[in-house]
C-alpha cells in the first residue's frame, strides 16, 4: 500500500466565533486528481491554505510527504506548485521578472515549459514587460498556473484555477492539465464551481460541508451510485442505505438521496416509488445543502 | 480497414451517465450499427483525451470494458482494433440491448406523466413508422 501524499487529522481552524474546519480528516493518495467541491462560504480556501502550511492550524495536524506542514523544508516546497485564488502579490512586477525571480528558488525550474506556455497562452513581448497589477484577472490567473507549473511539481493545488478565465481559456488550461501535469502522474487537488471541468478531468471528488469532509469517492462510483428515491412514506419510512438527505413534501411524499445505491432494486418496482439516478449537479445540490 | 479519428466520439458533461460509460455505449452503437468494423482502428487514449478534455484514465476505462466485453481488441505493439466478431454479426437481441437505457428513460418520464402502456406503445409505434 502507498502512503499519502497529503495526510490531516482532526484539523480545525476558527475565525472569530465561526469554525470553517472542525476536526477534518482528509488524505490524498499518489497520482489522485481530486476535486473539491462545496458552497461559497464553506471553507475550501481555508482548507487548501491549511492544508499547505499557508495558515495556522487551531487543531490537528497536517503533514506532506511525511513532513510535519508547519516546518517543511526546501526539498518538500519545491515538490509543490500552488496556485492561490487570488494573488495580489508582485503586481509591481512584470510577468518576466516574477517569474525570473521565483526561477532562483526552484533547482528545477523548467524554462522551455515557461516560455511555451507564455506564447501558447497569449504572453507577447508586450505583455510580459507590462506591470502584472495592468493584466486582466484571467491573464493573471493564466501566469499563476504558469508559474505553478513552472518546476514540474510532484503535488499541484489549484484553487478555483479558471474561475477568471473564458471558456477557450478553460479548455486550453484543461488540455495543459491533462497534456502535461495528469499525464505525468502528478498528484492534483482542485476546487472549482465548474462541475463540466471536474467531470473531465477528476478522478476523486470530496464535498465539504459543516467543516467536514461530508462525501468522498471516485466520480464515476458516486453517478453511478447516487439515486433520488421519491415515494409515499409509508413505503419509505425505514432509512435507506446510503442515505444522505431526506426530506418530506406537504402531501406526505417522501424524497431520499441515497449513495451507494444498493438494495434499491426491490423498492423501484413498489408502485408510486421513482427511482432516479442523479447528475454531478444535483448531487452538489443534495449533498451541499 | 479504417482508422477512426478521435472526433468520432462526443461526450456531454452534467449527465447523470459517466463519461466512460458514454463512451462504452457510443463504441458499441457503432460498431453494432456497422459504421466500426472488425480489424478498424481506435484512436489512441491520448487522442481521445486530448480531443475531447478529459483525463486519460477515463478514457483507458473505456477501452479497458470494451476489450473485457470482447467489443475490442488488443492489438499488437499499441493500440486498439475493432475485435473480429466471433459470431455471427450482432443479432436484433443485442442491438436492441443497446437501447434499453434510452427506453428506460423513456419509461420512466411516461409513468410520471400517468400514461397508461398502450398509449406509450402506440405512441412509440407511430414514431417507427415515421421515421421509416
Amino acid at each position: 500500500m502507498s502512503t499519502a501524499i497529503i495526510q490531516s487529522a482532526a484539523i480545525s481552524k476558527h475565525f472569530g466565533s465561526a469554525t470553517i474546519l472542525n476536526g477534518l480528516d482528509w488524505q490524498i493518495m499518489p497520482g489522485q486528481v481530486v476535486g473539491l467541491l462545496g458552497r461559497n462560504g464553506a471553507g475550501k480556501s481555508t482548507l487548501l491554505e491549511c492544508l499547505l502550511g499557508l495558515r495556522e492550524l487551531d487543531a490537528g495536524s497536517v503533514r506532506i510527504y511525511g513532513e510535519d506542514v508547519s516546518q517543511l523544508g526546501d526539498a518538500t516546497r519545491a515538490r509543490i506548485g500552488y496556485v492561490p485564488q487570488k494573488s495580489d502579490l508582485f503586481e509591481w512586477m512584470t510577468p518576466r521578472q516574477m517569474l525570473g525571480y521565483f526561477q532562483a528558488f526552484y533547482p528545477r525550474w523548467n524554462a522551455a515549459k515557461v516560455d511555451a506556455l507564455l506564447e501558447r497562452w497569449g504572453f507577447d513581448k508586450l505583455m510580459q514587460n507590462k506591470p502584472i497589477s495592468k493584466l486582466s484577472g484571467g491573464e493573471q490567473q493564466r501566469l499563476s498556473i504558469i508559474r505553478a507549473l513552472a518546476h514540474d511539481p510532484e503535488l499541484l493545488v489549484l484553487d478555483e484555477p479558471v474561475s477568471a478565465l473564458d471558456p477557450v481559456g478553460r479548455r486550453d488550461f484543461l488540455r495543459e492539465l491533462i497534456d502535461g501535469v495528469i499525464e505525468r502522474g502528478t498528484t492534483v487537488v482542485f476546487s472549482t464551481h465548474i462541475l463540466s471541468d471536474l467531470e473531465r478531468v477528476a478522478l476523486d471528488l470530496a464535498f465539504l460541508k459543516d467543516g467536514k469532509i461530508a462525501l468522498q469517492g471516485r466520480l464515476d462510483e458516486l453517478l453511478e451510485g447516487a439515486r433520488r428515491v421519491v415515494g409515499p412514506a409509508a413505503l419509505l419510512d425505514q432509512p435507506l442505505a446510503g442515505e444522505l438527505r431526506r426530506q418530506r413534501a406537504p402531501d406526505g411524499t417522501v424524497s431520499v438521496i441515497t449513495h451507494g445505491g444498493a438494495g434499491l432494486g426491490a423498492l423501484g418496482k413498489e408502485a408510486g416509488v421513482r427511482v432516479e439516478p442523479l447528475s454531478l449537479e444535483d448531487l452538489f445540490i443534495e449533498v451541499t445543502q | 480497414m479504417t482508422n477512426h479519428a478521435a472526433h468520432l466520439f462526443s461526450i456531454a458533461t452534467g449527465s447523470p451517465e459517466p463519461i466512460y460509460r458514454q463512451l462504452v455505449d457510443q463504441v458499441k452503437r457503432l460498431v453494432a450499427a456497422g459504421q466500426m468494423a472488425p480489424g478498424d482502428g481506435l484512436p489512441s487514449v491520448r487522442e481521445v483525451a486530448q480531443a475531447l478534455a478529459l483525463n486519460p484514465m477515463t478514457v483507458s476505462k473505456a477501452y479497458s470494458l470494451l476489450e473485457m466485453e470482447g467489443v475490442l481488441a488488443r492489438r499488437r505493439g499499441l493500440g486498439m482494433e475493432v475485435a473480429a466478431r466471433s459470431g455471427p454479426a450482432s443479432s436484433a437481441h443485442e442491438r436492441a440491448a443497446l437501447l434499453r437505457p434510452t427506453l428506460e428513460r423513456a419509461a420512466m418520464e411516461a409513468r410520471q406523466l400517468e400514461l397508461d402502456p398502450d398509449t406509450v406503445l402506440s405512441l412509440f409505434t407511430q414514431i417507427l413508422k415515421e421515421q421509416a
